[in-house]
């Protein structure tokens, strides 16, 4: 148990006082509490900002914890997506099914990331590179997902449906239990909540430390003997199936996905919300994710044609004067001000 | 089905036409991020604006090429500014630039759309057709190989007998040695950024009469861009540039005569995939590689 | 759900008090009473009816509370192009609704015009030879005895009333930003918070299936104005723009009679292209056409040089060129340059992206196309509506297919709602499915009430080396049959899917 405490409030995020653990409490529980104040197509808006949320840590896990930019993610997302779809659209009626494509794209999604990162990692190509391959792989999927109009692209029953997209996608089921409306609500910030802390714990653990390592000095931690190629690739393939992840609960939430969830332009976002908040930590990613969903969904809503300026100036503005990311220069604004005392761990 | 000389010839044509058409979308990437490590994905934004300048100057009366020289002076003025207010911050935090020039670009497309409108009216495409066998040709596509032709041997004028292009290259290698040596680095990034842009507005220009006019149509050009970029690799960027450009015309064209527009695209991309596992530095790695043999050798 | 019943009920309550405008609205069409049609629209307007006789139920609403439409489009992003354009449309169909006016129409019957016209107009007929199909009735001379083609010069009218229904209508229109999760929750914003009366929206093939399970999901009356690859049958849905056997028969048999039976497509790699290249394919034999090569390109392409060279190695005697976005639309000086000379046909370009006033000539030389709407149609009627809409905006480029389609679905809308008397979405839509018509810019419409799609007046619009558009065919009456014939019928049976060809048995004997 004391170990379990020790590694949530390790050093690899930020927040380590006890008023910081107090506001996070604060915020779990008025997010648990929000629904009852609200329509449910409020809570169906606030949850899909939640569930990007295990995108963007997928994100800040590869390029903020290991070094490495994938500007692809996307693709895997869409994979975990689409074979949810397949998978539980071919067993309708069955309660099984959904629980089936959730296992299923999430193998099926980390299965992909391992052959690429095989062939990224092993190949040892240059740092720079890796993120115009990634985007490369998810331009070639989204091409290839583009022509699937025909009828003669159908997977059992399930029809992928070109740039149309796929339709009909299943809510996610337990038992009798389908989560849509509010129950999906909550099922998003249930995983949120868990990937969230689940990092953060593999991030304090040895493991962690020695992605870090590679991170800082890649040479050091190879002639220390461990096997980068091999640490790489895991990372990868773990973030490729947090991204998966998020794929599938955005299936859910729409019972839709298209060819372009995996195009250029989606797949720049999970980078943007990253850098933004601060790739370094991630909570600052969680924020961000959040705050930024929620600003494009505001500024579109009010029918503004000056919505996608405004963001653009906004990023440039935010990254001029926040380099490392708005929230975690904020956080050490904060942290320098507060007594280091009150240590959480101690 | 058709006689095979007119056959090869437009064989020819088709890969002479689409390597200039890789080329042109890279040359203004490949000299910012060859050149700085900096993925300007406002890249795309920038042709765009040449076309418009392009465009605009054209429909205003001044004749077509000289309307491509304002638009490589005007992009590459604005390419300037964009340095030294936004992009000279970024200097070592490469993937923070990358954030940036995403941004630029939604300013740049979305500005453009507010400002000029959905379309505007094109360039007719100059120089007639001529034809050989069954197939006919554009002359104008005959006129970009030539500008490419023309561009490479500029940048090698520019690159190996300046004394801006021999600073840079020195900058490039090690900024604070550079320095030390009384290298004006930071002049040195203001120009190369200002003259990428300036490179990509000219190309933009270039293939404005071959495209629609339109505020997202720089989004066209990313893709074939950063593909021929990393094909190439960062070793010696020009020569990778047309390494690349030449050989993934030379995948894509075959297929895409054989089996359709859309095989040939599948294939550019594959092959790229291929040639990065093959050669992860790109094909200019390659390249010095042999040049260095065969300097070798000489001595030998 | 029982604060939706109260809605309902008030409605209801709403509509006595305003009997008279819509004694009024309702004589515009033939002598239809309101009372008969709610009574002969089944169960649901019958169940909806029993609360009228409970006395003394208060009027909850405020007596002023708008008719809210809402409409999403793309206002930024790659397709603002267009989007911006069909919320223009939108502004317009609303001002002058609250200005007092409409366009004519009226319930003319289940058969649609056909019935009243001296021509039936019949959905295609396998003969015994190849070449002997009926696949479409010209509809005669125009000044035929039926009051189909009767052209009426002045078809924006007095309602009687400003606004619908002694309401103010008001218009929402969000940004889709071209971004499908964008629709999505705009959808359910407009749906839930605004909860508006009817959603028009949707330009791409993708946007509309992103938003139409939330419709259905809310059974929320919605209409998709866009020119499509058809195939919708969904009881929430109206689908006003015209479909692919509406535009692609009667040009490919044109050309094919005119230029020769040598066919080579090239179409957009996606849903559309490759639906309609299907069509092409298993129609063009019929009249004696022979497609030599189909080319699909993917949206991403910008660059044609070697489609082109593929085209001038196979030597059809036309091209079909099925090119979707702005970057296909290079094809078009790129070919013009190459000195490529083919006729060209084409259900999507000119009418959409008016490629025609962009490029420079002769890019679209030979063009033709059919359409059911484009702004150089001659009519009296239709220079009256251009004229209206550049008084209203006045540096607006140019007048579309789809935008023409915003504008007549949103007085549909309030045709039916006056007829049903309510803005209660079951009873508008049933008024809907009572086989209504109207005037439109374009000709007359009608809305075919077993499959929610439109009959249109279609035009075979052709440009020259000018770029001058000029006609060389009308048929005042083409008819949407393929879900009829796969066995659609939505006032009967509800259903919520998306058919495509390859799924009609029918299909495949067509295609052999």
């Amino acid at each position: 148990m004391k170990s379990i405490v020790h590694l949530i409030g390790g050093e690899a995020d930020i927040g380590h006082t006890r008023w910081f653990w107090i506001g996070l409490a604060v915020a779990i529980v008025l997010l648990f509490f929000y629904p009852t104040q609200v329509s449910s197509f409020r809570a169906s808006n606030v949850a899909f900002y939640l569930l990007n949320v295990p995108l963007g840590l997928g994100m800040a896990l590869l390029w903020g914890y290991c070094g490495v930019l994938s500007f692809g993610h996307v693709a895997y997302f869409g994979i975990a997506g689409y074979l949810y779809g397949i998978i539980a659209g071919n067993m309708p009626g069955n309660p099984l099914g959904p629980i089936t494509g959730m296992i299923g794209g999430l193998v099926g999604c980390g299965l992909v990331a391992a052959i690429f990162g095989y062939f990224v990692f092993y190949a040892r190509v240059q740092k720079w590179i890796i993120p115009i391959l990634t985007l490369v792989f998810t331009l070639l999927l989204e091409t290839f997902l583009g022509q699937t109009a025909g009828y003669q692209w159908r997977v059992g029953s399930v029809l992928l449906g070109g740039y149309n997209g796929m339709t009909g996608i299943p809510w996610f089921q337990l038992g009798g239990l389908v989560f849509e409306g509010y129950a999906f609500y909550y099922f998003c910030l249930v995983i949120v909540i868990a990937c969230y802390f689940g990092l953060r714990m593999l991030m304090n653990s040895r493991f962690g430390q020695v992605t870090i390592a590679i991170r800082e000095d890649e040479l050091r931690a190879e002639l220390l003997g461990y096997d980068i190629r091999a640490r790489q690739a895991a990372i990868f393939v773990l973030s490729a199936m947090l991204a998966g992840l998020s794929g599938l609960l955005y299936v859910q939430w729409g019972n839709y996905i298209t060819p372009s969830q995996v195009g250029l332009l989606q797949a720049a976002l999970p980078v943007v919300w990253t850098a933004v908040g601060g790739r370094t930590s991630l909570l600052a990613v969680v924020i961000s994710t959040l705050v930024l969903n929620w600003l494009t969904y505001t500024l579109s809503s009010q029918g503004n044609q000056y919505a996608m300026v405004i963001i653009g100036a906004l990023l440039v503005v935010t990254m001029m004067f926040f380099p490392r990311g708005i929230v975690v220069m904020l956080a050490e604004t904060i942290g320098r001000r507060m007594p280091r005392r009150t240590r959480a761990e101690t | 089905m058709t006689e095979s000389l007119p056959l090869a010839l437009s064989l020819l044509y088709q890969l002479g036409a689409t390597a200039s058409f890789l080329f042109l979308a890279a040359v203004g990437l490949i000299i910012i991020l060859g050149m700085m490590n900096i993925i300007n994905l406002a890249h795309g934004e920038l042709m765009m604006m040449g076309a418009y300048v392009a465009t605009i100057t054209h429909h205003a009366g001044l004749p077509f090429p000289i309307a491509v020289i304002v638009s490589f002076f005007f992009v590459a003025a604005f390419g300037a500014v964009l340095e030294l207010v936004i992009v000279r911050r970024f200097y070592g935090r490469e993937l923070g630039a990358l954030v940036v020039t995403w941004g630029i670009s939604l300013v740049l497309g979305q500005g453009a759309l507010l400002f000029f409108g959905p379309f505007m009216p094109s360039i007719k495409i100059p120089g007639g057709s001529f034809s050989y066998g069954v197939f006919s040709y554009s002359v104008y596509w005959l006129i970009l190989m030539l500008a490419c032709a023309l561009l490479v041997l500029a940048l090698w004028i520019v690159y190996s007998r300046t004394t801006y292009g021999l600073q840079a290259k020195a900058t490039m290698q090690n900024a604070e040695m550079a320095k030390s040596l009384g290298v004006p680095t930071s002049r040195i990034y203001t120009l190369t950024f200002s003259f990428g842009a300036g490179l990509a507005g000219l190309s933009g220009a270039l293939l404005a009469p071959t495209a629609t006019i339109a505020p997202f149509m720089g989004q066209q050009f990313v893709a074939p861009a950063f593909i021929t970029v990393v094909v190439g690799g960062a070793t010696n960027v020009i020569g990778g540039a047309i390494g690349s450009s030449v050989l993934l015309a030379a995948v894509k064209t075959p297929i895409g005569m054989a089996l359709g527009a859309f095989s040939g695209s599948v294939a550019l991309l594959v092959a790229a995939l291929f040639i990065i596992r093959i050669m992860p530095n790109g094909i200019s790695a390659q390249l010095q590689k042999y040049l260095d043999r065969r300097a070798q050798g000489g001595w030998r | 759900m029982s604060e939706s019943k109260d809605k309902k009920k008030t409605d209801i309550e709403d509509s006595a008090d305003t009997a008279n405008a819509q004694d009024r609205a309702s004589s515009l069409g033939p002598k239809i009473k309101r009372r008969t049609f709610i009574q002969s629209s089944g169960a649901a307007a019958v169940a909806l009816a029993a609360p009228m006789v409970v006395p003394g139920l208060k009027v909850a609403r405020a007596a002023g509370d708008p008719v809210k439409i809402g409409h999403i489009e793309d206002l930024s992003g790659n397709l603002a192009v267009y989007g911006v354009q069909k919320y223009h449309a939108a502004q317009l169909a609303v001002k002058e609704i609250n200005e007092g006016k409409t366009l004519k129409g009226g319930p003319v019957g289940s058969g649609g015009l056909g019935s009243m016209a001296k021509f039936a107009v019949a959905p295609p007929v396998m003969g015994a030879g190849d070449k002997d199909l009926k696949y479409v009735n010209d509809g005669g001379a125009l000044t035929g005895a039926g009051m189909a083609f009767v052209e009426d010069d002045d078809v924006l009218v007095d309602s009687g009333e400003s606004g619908l229904l002694g309401r103010e209508v008001e218009l929402i229109g969000p940004d889709g930003q071209s971004n499908n999760n964008i629709w999505q929750q705009l959808t359910r914003r407009l749906i839930q918070e605004d909860k508006v009366d009817c959603l028009v929206a949707g330009f791409t093939s993708a946007e509309r299936e992103a938003i139409r399970p939330i419709v259905d999901q809310h059974k929320q009356l919605y209409i998709y104005t866009n020119q499509y690859e058809g195939g919708v049958a969904d009881s929430n849905t109206f689908c006003t723009g015209a479909i692919v056997e509406q535009q692609v028969i009667p040009v490919v048999d044109y050309m094919i009679q005119k230029f020769g039976p040598r066919v080579y497509t090239i179409a957009a790699d996606y849903n559309f292209g490759q639906l309609t290249a299907a069509w092409t394919k298993a129609f063009a034999p019929l009249v004696g056409g022979e497609i030599i090569e189909e080319e699909f390109v993917p949206l991403s392409v910008s660059d044609f040089t070697t489609s082109i060279a593929r085209v001038q190695a196979a030597k059809p005697d036309w091209v079909f060129t099925l090119l979707v976005g702005s970057n296909q639309s290079n094809y078009y000086p790129q070919a013009a340059a190459a000195g490529l000379e083919y006729p060209m046909a084409s259900t999507v370009n000119m009418a959409q992206g008016y490629e025609h006033r962009r490029f420079k000539p002769p890019s679209l030389n030979r063009m033709y196309n059919c359409v059911n709407y484009i702004e150089e149609i001659p009519t009296a009627r239709n220079r009256a509506f251009v004229k209206r809409w550049y008084e209203m905006f006045p540096n607006d480029p140019y007048i579309g297919q789809m935008a023409q389609n915003t504008y007549f679905s949103i007085h549909l809308y309030a045709l039916a709602a006056r007829l049903a008397g309510t803005t209660d979405q079951e009873v508008v839509k049933k008024a809907l499915e009572s086989g209504l018509s109207i005037e439109a810019p374009e000709g007359a419409v009608f809305l075919e009430p077993s499959t929610h799609h439109c009959s249109h007046y279609i035009r075979l619009a052709t440009a020259d080396a000018n770029h001058n558009v000029s006609f060389v065919r009308e048929w005042p009456s083409i008819q949407p049959w393929w879900l009829q014939r796969v066995g659609v019928n939505l006032v009967k049976h509800k259903e919520y899917k998306q058919y495509i060809p390859g799924e009609d048995p029918f299909f495949k004997m067509f295609a052999k």
